[in-house]
């Protein structure tokens, strides 16, 4: 990855974290915030090398955990297997398809959301979460994928981030 | 003749000033009345001045609308800006006064802890929407540890947890891990109120024959000093009693109003490194 591209990745993923915590809230319901370093780590999944792109998932899904919640680790493990999984199939596919890039953000939210609720049924004490996760799972999906859909009418969505 | 000839000039000039003298002095007293002379004149002129009069209006109006537009815009602009400052200053003034309001509230509320707090200003929100957690601007730094109770001007926000040198993430008393030991105002029955997502807690472990009714007030019990005893938590909005069970199922909303929450209070007591 050039210097340019990583500068222009940690200001995207910095913008994502401050308008995540301090923006989004203010003017966003919960259940309607969307999973911006999700959509990021998708996109990378899909464009970026196996070297590069899997411990940048697993940053972002620690980043993503430094600011929800209380369990550290949580969407990182989410965010590394679903990398994983993307990456296993995405040389097969054509990678720089829009469609693609929102149905495999949708698939990522609802592997990330098993994910999340597997760990912490298995690993932590948080009676009755199963039920606030499932009640805003759908509105999460769309959200997400609205997120998305915006990302691939950026100018530059076609173009490569690092040949893999 | 000679004489007359001579003095003419001067003669006609002196007369004629003094005839203006007079004619001046005789209206003077009559200042408000309208003489034969002007009476006539104004009846000929009428129906001249008022068509004149469109027109010099028409072209006043095209002079000061059109041809002199741009300081007629310049100005606008310019009272524009003014009327932007001035509601900026207004809307300064109204968020001062609430603000004053709020810190108000929070400053009796600080004189009745018995406990010394930090005030600190809540910057930020849980990412998701799966937990509810808030980010304040005060850490370690300000002498903030790990488990230390946060209180608004309404009651009991939440904990503390995750704390760096410049701020601190509080767990909500609405989020899943949340569990407060609390009472009941009126009966003093005890129970736990646990965060149940959304908005809403639960209080457990109340036995079925402890006395609990919708509009009771929940307070903290004190039990495990982290919380003072007698902060509120919420209110009873649902008792459930089934056929069945040891405890009854207790519905709880939050005394204070977590969505809108900008200003806190932690208690620095307790807590942990």
């Amino acid at each position: 990855m050039s210097k340019r591209a990583a500068l222009l990745l940690v200001s995207l993923v910095v913008t994502a974290m401050v308008i995540q915590v301090s923006l989004l809230p203010v003017f966003v319901r919960p259940a309607f915030k969307p999973d911006l370093l999700l959509v990021i780590m998708v996109f990378i999944a899909l464009r970026s090398s196996f070297e590069a792109g899997a411990p940048l998932a697993w940053i972002f899904g620690m980043l993503d955990d430094v600011c929800s919640g209380l369990y550290l680790g949580l969407n990182a493990t989410a965010f590394l297997i679903s990398f994983f999984v993307i990456k296993s199939v995405s040389d097969r596919l054509y990678a720089d398809s829009a469609i693609l890039f929102i149905l495999t953000v949708i698939g990522v939210t609802m592997a990330s959301f098993t994910l999340n609720l597997l760990l912490m049924v298995l690993f932590t004490a948080s009676p009755g979460i199963a039920y606030s996760m499932f009640s805003d799972i759908f509105s999460r999906i769309l959200v997400n994928a609205f997120v998305a859909s915006l990302i691939t009418v950026f100018p530059g969505f076609d173009s490569n981030v690092e040949p893999a | 003749m000679d004489f007359l000839k001579k003095y003419m000039y001067p003669l006609l000039t002196g007369i004629g000033i003094l005839a203006a003298l007079l004619v001046f002095s005789l209206n003077v007293p009559r200042n408000r009345e309208a003489n034969i002379l002007e009476r006539t004149v104004f009846t000929i002129l009428s129906p001249l001045l008022q068509p004149v009069s469109r027109v010099s209006g028409f072209i006043e109006d095209a002079w000061d609308g059109y041809i002199q537009l741009v300081d007629t815009h310049r100005e606008n602009m310019r009272l524009r800006e003014e009327i932007r400052e001035l509601n900026r200053r207004v809307q300064d003034g109204s968020e001062a006064f609430l603000a004053n309001q709020r810190l108000e509230k929070l400053l009796d509320m600080k004189k009745s802890v018995k406990a010394p707090t930090v005030a600190a200003t809540v910057i930020g929100e849980d990412a998701t929407s799966w937990f509810r957690t808030l980010i304040i601007n005060r850490g370690s730094s300000s002498g903030i540890l790990e488990g230390m109770a946060v209180i608004s001007a309404d009651g009991v926000v939440g904990q503390t947890v995750k704390v760096s040198p410049a701020s601190a993430r509080v767990v909500l008393l609405t989020d899943h891990a949340s569990g407060i030991a609390a009472t009941i105002q009126r009966s003093r029955a005890r129970g736990v109120v646990k965060g149940k997502g959304e908005m809403l807690c639960s209080l457990e472990f109340t036995t079925r024959e402890e006395d609990v009714k919708v509009g009771d007030m929940v307070i903290t019990s004190g039990i495990g000093g982290v919380f003072l005893k007698g902060l509120p938590i919420g209110e009873v909005t649902m008792v459930k009693r089934g056929e069945y069970g040891i405890f009854q199922t207790v519905s709880i909303r939050p005394a204070v109003n977590l969505p809108h929450l900008e200003e806190v209070l932690v208690v620095q007591k307790g807590g942990y490194e």
